[in-house]
């Protein structure tokens, strides 16, 4: 087995501290970190987020691979840096305002990281004005996740998509939604661009919007 | 005719009940925690008996706050330097029950139970002092201290009950922990074992040992694969269960006879702020349909699926009653 394929049950298994042995042992073996990057790490939290979706592994499981995964991410990233690389794309995310609800918003964060993407998380009970003050500041962000729990918090997400309207910066992102009381419809309805079902899911449609950029 | 309580008892012991149970006419409440100290700060805060800070205003219920200033257990391996303030010895005080009590006595013990109720349960009680996510990590990370922690909740929920069924003196227990999500448990069944099986088992048998004649587990979440942990818990009715996600009806055939279900009536879907008569209408008569309610009257109870008989929205909760009793007629 290789050392990119060990990496990649370390993930798998949420194995932290094989990660942190492992991904600098592949560099030093001088594997290409892009290839550790793209088959030890991201590849694996694909798998996992595929499983998580069929409902054949739980939130702990994927919480400890996402953090295995973002383990080897720190140590790469000097070396991705040196080489040039770019992320895949950029996303802030949050839990609108009046929420405090974080766990879903956390896992999705954590696979969208694992599709190669630098997320910022803005946190809990974040305003509209406060994701339309983060995309301003940072023009290459093109991508606006958020998540609702509760019915009394969902119109903050319509409130948000009009926010980015009546700032003329609609054009410039992809809002994607989800929490449990909320619906396609419902994104249909506020004109956001994507509702996703579940964290994994999430992180596919989240790698293909940002390759609309 | 039957009265409230003695048609509940009809409806999960597979008896005859002569109508259909509607939601909590059966149950008189209390809340069941006189030690906590519920006032709110001037940002709407309260810190609970166990030192965990909530936000309540503004919030449909109250949510515990996590940043690393507010939270209890900022390290599961370090938990003892961290978790300092254990609220054991102060239950047993017959002063601070008395205006619960009071409560209780308005109750009419014939026609209702009397329904002491207790939340947050125990996996709520854990992720409350240290964080959802960090929780669900340490499971992996820190078993053995999770296993600690898990009997010091143990312990302190075990003075709870003693206290309550001495003050109290409840015929009915409602117990609220959340297991999942709307798709899934939290984690896998095995490591709901490992857990969480035993020390429910404990406190369930307390208060089974001790006057408490229906004890009632709340989950408004997916939980199909925890149901036979509840029937070894001791639970008599799962309230809160959902109603596609669980696949009730089916639950209801396989499981009927060891344990009852309360809930279908998804308050995520009926209980909006622009609910209409009609809008309920469509929920109630969708689940009481899934059901087959036009027949069945045992191990089943349509009910809302949040965990107390009220609704977030007014009016909500009243007229799905209505609608119950309007499927009711309609289907005799």
């Amino acid at each position: 087995m290789s050392l990119t394929e060990d990496i990649s049950n370390a993930v798998l298994n949420g194995k932290r501290k094989e990660v942190k042995k492992l991904v600098p042992q592949a560099i030093e073996e001088g594997i290409d970190p892009q290839v550790i990057l793209d088959e030890g790490l991201i590849k694996p939290m694909g798998v996992i987020g595929d499983q998580f979706s069929a409902g054949e592994v739980f939130v702990p499981e994927m919480l400890v691979s996402a953090r295995a995964m973002s383990t080897g991410t720190e140590i790469l990233k000097p070396y991705l840096i040196d080489e040039g690389a770019e992320p895949a794309g950029k996303a802030v995310i949050g839990t609108v305002k009046g929420d405090m609800h974080d766990i879903g918003k956390n896992l999705v964060r954590m696979m969208i990281e694992g599709k190669g993407l630098e997320v910022e998380d803005l946190g809990v009970d974040v305003a509209p004005e406060q994701f339309v003050d983060y995309v301003k500041e940072n023009p290459d962000c093109h991508l606006v996740c958020m998540s609702a729990l509760l019915t009394t918090t969902m119109p903050e997400m319509a409130n948000t998509v009009k926010a980015f309207e009546e700032a003329g910066m609609r054009d410039q992102v992809k809002i994607m939604i989800g929490g449990a009381p909320v619906t396609p419809a419902y994104a249909e309805e506020i004109g956001a661009d994507s509702y996703t079902d579940d964290a994994g899911e999430a992180a596919n449609v989240a790698a293909e919007l940002a390759q609309q950029f | 005719m039957l009265t409230k309580k003695q048609n509940f008892l009809e409806c999960i012991r597979g008896g005859n009940p002569d109508r259909i149970v509607n939601q909590w006419e059966a149950f008189g409440r209390v809340i069941a925690n006189p030690v906590c100290d519920r006032s709110l700060d001037e940002e709407g805060r309260m810190v609970d008996e166990w030192g965990v800070w909530f936000q309540v205003a503004g919030q449909p219920g109250r949510m515990p706050l996590h940043d690393m200033e507010h939270r209890v257990i900022k390290d599961f391996d370090e938990w003892e330097d961290y978790l300092t303030t254990i609220p054991k010895g102060c239950w047993d005080n017959a002063a601070i029950w008395e205006p619960l009590q009071a409560q209780a006595e308005q109750i009419d013990r014939n026609e209702q139970f009397v329904m002491g109720t207790v939340f947050p349960g125990m996996f709520e009680r854990l992720h409350d002092l240290g964080e959802i996510t960090e929780t669900l990590m340490a499971f992996y990370d820190s078993p053995d201290e999770i296993h600690e922690i898990m009997k010091i909740i143990t312990e302190v929920e075990l003075e709870q009950a003693e206290a309550i069924c001495k003050y109290l003196k409840p015929d009915a227990l409602l117990h609220h922990d959340d297991w999942g999500t709307a798709k899934s448990t939290f984690m896998k069944p095995e490591m709901f074992e490992e857990f969480f099986l035993e020390p429910y088992k404990q406190v369930y048998k307390y208060y089974k040992e001790h006057g408490v004649e229906v004890l009632i587990h709340h989950s408004d979440t997916y939980g199909a694969t925890l149901v036979p942990y509840m029937i070894e818990m001791g639970v008599d009715v799962w309230q809160g269960c959902i109603l596609r996600p669980n696949e009730l009806n089916k639950l209801v055939d396989r499981y009927g006879g060891q344990i009852s279900f309360m809930g279908g009536i998804d308050s995520d879907i009926v209980d909006k702020p622009d609910w209409t008569p009609e809008s309920v209408k469509e929920s109630v008569y969708d689940a009481m349909d899934y059901m087959g309610m036009d027949t069945r009257r045992n191990f089943y109870i349509p009910c809302l699926t949040q965990g107390l008989n009220v609704s977030t929205f007014p009016g909500v909760l009243d007229e799905v009653s209505k609608c119950i009793s309007e499927y009711e007629q309609e289907h005799k």
